[in-house]
């Protein structure tokens, strides 16, 4: 059990969902006759949901600190209607659309983030009236008609990479690319592991390099063969971009630190020195800016704005947040782990879609999954009683040696946020297991 | 840090702008496919084809009966259907359509929840040689559409407006009267056009003083209902008879459907008004039953069944490899000119009711 730990990185929990998210993939494809897995429907699959999972990355901030944000899909409806009239009404050219868009979304972020931080009113009331207020202006300024953007936002919202270089590769060549950097990223950050945890063994490295550039290579094999022209998705690409930009800020930095801080116990982190307001005002001003971005790219995909755009999409996102591992509480909860959940979602959707299931029954298997995912965790984490990845392991490696100081990996470093933050101990520093050493919480 | 991310994202979005502007690579082939996807309606399909069919949602029997219609007679035909509805969801529509082509769909017929936002993805279509056909609602800003199956919605407006004028003739005596407008839900291409037919029949008569708008809203945007959403109309009506017609009767509403229809005779109801007369569309099974007790005055009856009829004429055409046949007009609708097939509505009174629905025994039920 332990190896199996080392392999994965010591955190099995958090991989359960990584392993549902596969063992669904391969599930739907096999039932639907190999429709699932195939090259168009991934890049239909990643252009479809890229705006629920950029909402997700947001969320995600925003449901650590202890708010929730209701406004998003209004932000992002109104956002989309703003870049629509000012590039084909008022004829601004597109990239000065795009950053009204984003500037607008900016501006809304500072609207929530002083009623929150400044005022005190909590997120979820504030952002109630957001979803209000931004719900009809986009109605107001688009007078309920839907308003067509330039098509070079198809680009960003549902366009693909370009084809160059030699053909003998036989795929699309900027996938090929994109393909290699990962591989390449990965197993630089392998041997840079190893440097610090010399006791690992050669072998479980080389399992790891292996079964991950496997991954990497099917990937990038299926996104790259698709019809000539097609590619890994530019919305997905840009995905992609924001969770790297957001995983690092929040698991790396002292701003990142203190959003965890903040969320876990709040007048600890205050009495810590951190700056509590500031902290909200940025998490609601970042919240909105995705807003902004995910709405841009699904108008850009649509090819157009419309009055009901972003209609429930924020229960899209905290849907995707919570399966993702958040905690409800605040102070839980990671990027990655978000984005897992969302593509959960996302699988589950597809694939029932594949099947020909109807949208009234795919609503209540969604529902389900959504009770059976969060259900799954808080009973793994419930107070005084083993887990049940606890009790497994327990059974399994009881002459196991102690879990090696493998750098914690993202989920289970929010789980230490709290107490890391008051003693002013780096997040990182202790080995610290999910599975079966989680402190009892104390709420 | 910010300027780390900053840089991050900056180096980003130069990197991918730069890729934009490469050539080469595999680009050779992809001609031959777009090429292959026009003239795919000229080679025809297996005549067990799959035959996609996304519907906006299920929420009034119009659409619920096009949902079994389609999926028994497309079975019949011999091929497969695929039929599924988006739950007035845009991106859940688009995502239905692409799972479509990737089952290998040969036709899709569209009913979109907005016309104008499936560009990118009936596109992707078009270049998987798929034959669009968009049902019942326009299709707009894109060449990626072969044909549009409708009643046509001018002539709908049309013969609601005059429906309200006969029956403010039949049940009020003589003018003037007074009456208020609505509309539909905005997203859908037909309602405003629904409401352009009616106003060309009343617009005369309220410039002349026959009909006396007196809460004054004539243009579309103050009267349309979002989402041709029921309770949004009721919650209109009421604060229109309080605000407006606390002394005054009102003689007459237009209503765009038969759900607004009745939510309006419920509101006037409520207020303690004497009912006015009401149109309505699409002939439900409340709204007939209304009409048989004398409250609602009209319904416009589009049966689902001659659209549905006419939606597979179409694929037919196509699957044997035939140009569609000649459309009865063509429209513009923002990037090329469609071709429209269409099919004249009924107006349905407590009069005609029985002849019209002498073949529909569902209605007819309702009407004893």
């Amino acid at each position: 059990m332990t190896t199996l730990k080392n392999i994965f990185g010591g955190n099995l929990q958090q991989y359960t969902m990584v392993l549902a998210l596969v063992l669904l993939a391969v599930t739907f494809n096999v039932i639907s006759g190999g429709r699932m897995l195939t090259p168009s429907n991934l890049q239909n699959l990643i252009s479809g949901n890229a705006y629920v999972l950029i909402l997700a990355i947001g969320m995600v901030m925003v449901i650590v600190v202890g708010h929730i944000d209701l406004s998003v899909g209004s932000v992002a409806g109104f956002v989309g209607m703003v870049t629509a009239i000012t590039t084909t009404q008022y004829g601004w050219p597109w990239w000065v659309g795009l950053l009204a868009g984003l500037l607008t979304g900016v501006v809304i972020g500072a609207w929530h983030g002083f009623w929150l931080a400044k005022i005190g009113i909590p997120g979820f009331i504030t952002t109630l009236a957001g979803m209000m207020i931004f719900r009809g202006l986009v109605i107001w300024v688009s007078r309920s008609i839907s308003v067509p953007v330039p098509s070079e936002f198809s680009v960003l919202g549902a366009g693909y990479l370009p084809e160059w270089g030699p053909a003998f590769t036989g795929m699309n060549n900027s996938t090929l690319l994109l393909g290699l950097l990962a591989a390449a990223w990965f197993v630089w950050t392998e041997i840079g592991r190893r440097r610090d945890a010399t006791d690992l063994p050669v072998w479980i490295t080389a399992v790891r390099i292996v079964l991950v550039l496997a991954v990497i290579g099917y990937l990038t094999f299926l996104f790259g063969t698709g019809r000539p022209g097609t590619s890994f998705p530019v919305p997905g690409l840009i995905l992609v971009g924001l969770v790297i930009v957001y995983h690092v800020l929040t698991q790396r930095t002292p701003f990142g630190r203190h959003i965890y801080a903040v969320g876990g116990n709040k007048a600890a982190a205050a009495l810590s020195g951190v700056n509590t307001g500031r902290v909200y005002f940025l998490v609601m001003l970042n919240m909105s800016f995705l807003a902004a971005v995910a709405g841009i790219l699904f108008v850009g995909r649509a090819t157009a704005a419309g009055p009901s755009d972003g209609t429930m999409w924020e229960l899209d996102a905290i849907a995707a947040v919570f399966i993702g591992g958040a905690a409800v509480s605040g102070g839980i909860g990671t990027v990655t782990g978000s984005m897992i959940g969302g593509l959960v979602m996302a699988v589950l959707n597809n694939g029932l879609m594949l099947m020909g299931v109807g949208q009234d029954q795919t609503q209540v298997i969604k529902g389900l999954v959504l009770l059976a995912a969060v259900a799954f965790d808080v009973l793994n984490k419930q107070q005084g009683r083993p887990s049940l990845l606890g009790h497994l392991m327990r059974s399994a490696g009881r002459d196991a040696g102690p879990a090696p100081a493998a750098t914690a990996p993202a989920a289970t470093a929010s789980a230490a946020a709290t107490d890391a933050a008051v003693t002013s101990v780096p997040v990182s520093a202790g080995p610290v297991d999910a599975a079966d050493t989680l402190p009892p919480r104390s709420s | 840090m910010k300027t780390r991310v900053t840089a991050l994202l900056s180096t980003l979005l130069a990197a991918s702008l730069a890729l934009s502007g490469c050539g080469g690579g595999r680009e050779a082939t992809t001609t031959t496919e777009t090429t292959a996807g026009t003239t795919a309606s000229a080679e025809g399909f297996a005549s067990d084809a799959t035959i996609g069919v996304a519907l906006p949602w299920l929420g009034t029997q119009n659409w619920k009966e096009a949902e079994v219609m389609f999926t028994e007679q497309l079975t019949e035909a011999g091929y497969q259907p695929l039929v599924q509805a988006a739950d007035n969801k845009v991106p859940q529509q688009q995502q239905q359509i692409e799972a479509m082509i990737e089952q290998g769909a040969k036709a899709i017929v569209v009913g979109a929840v907005d016309g104008t936002q499936l560009g990118s993805v009936l596109e992707t279509a078009k270049g998987a040689g798929v034959t669009i056909i968009a049902y019942d609602r326009l299709i707009e800003n894109t060449d990626a559409v072969d044909g549009v199956v409708q009643f046509g919605s001018l002539r709908t407006g049309q013969l609601q407006g005059q429906s309200l004028l006969d029956g403010l003739a039949e049940r009020k005596g003589d003018g003037p009267y007074t009456i208020e407008l609505f509309g539909g839900g905005p997203a859908d291409a037909n309602a405003p056009n629904f409401f352009t037919g009616a106003m060309e029949v009343l617009q005369p008569k309220i410039d002349d003083g026959t009909l006396v708008v007196v809460s004054g809203q004539t243009e579309f945007t103050q009267v349309a209902t979002p989402d041709w959403d029921n309770a949004k109309a009721q919650a209109r009506m009421d604060s229109l008879l309080s605000g407006f017609y606390s002394g005054t009767p009102i003689d007459g509403v237009l209503s765009p459907n038969d759900g607004i229809g009745r939510a309006i005779l419920t509101s006037a109801k409520q207020a303690g008004q004497e009912l006015p007369v009401v149109t309505g569309l699409d002939a439900e099974n409340e709204s007939i039953v209304s009409i048989a007790a004398g409250e609602q005055y009209s319904t416009v009856a589009k049966p689902t069944q001659d659209l549905v009829a006419k939606t597979i004429e179409l694929i037919d055409a196509a699957q044997q490899g035939e140009e569609l046949p000649a459309p009865d007009e063509t429209v513009d609708n923002g990037a090329t000119e469609v071709g429209i097939y269409q099919l004249d509505p009924i107006v349905v009174t407590l009069d005609n009711a029985r002849e019209v629905f002498a073949d529909d025994p569902d209605r007819l039920q309702y009407l004893s």
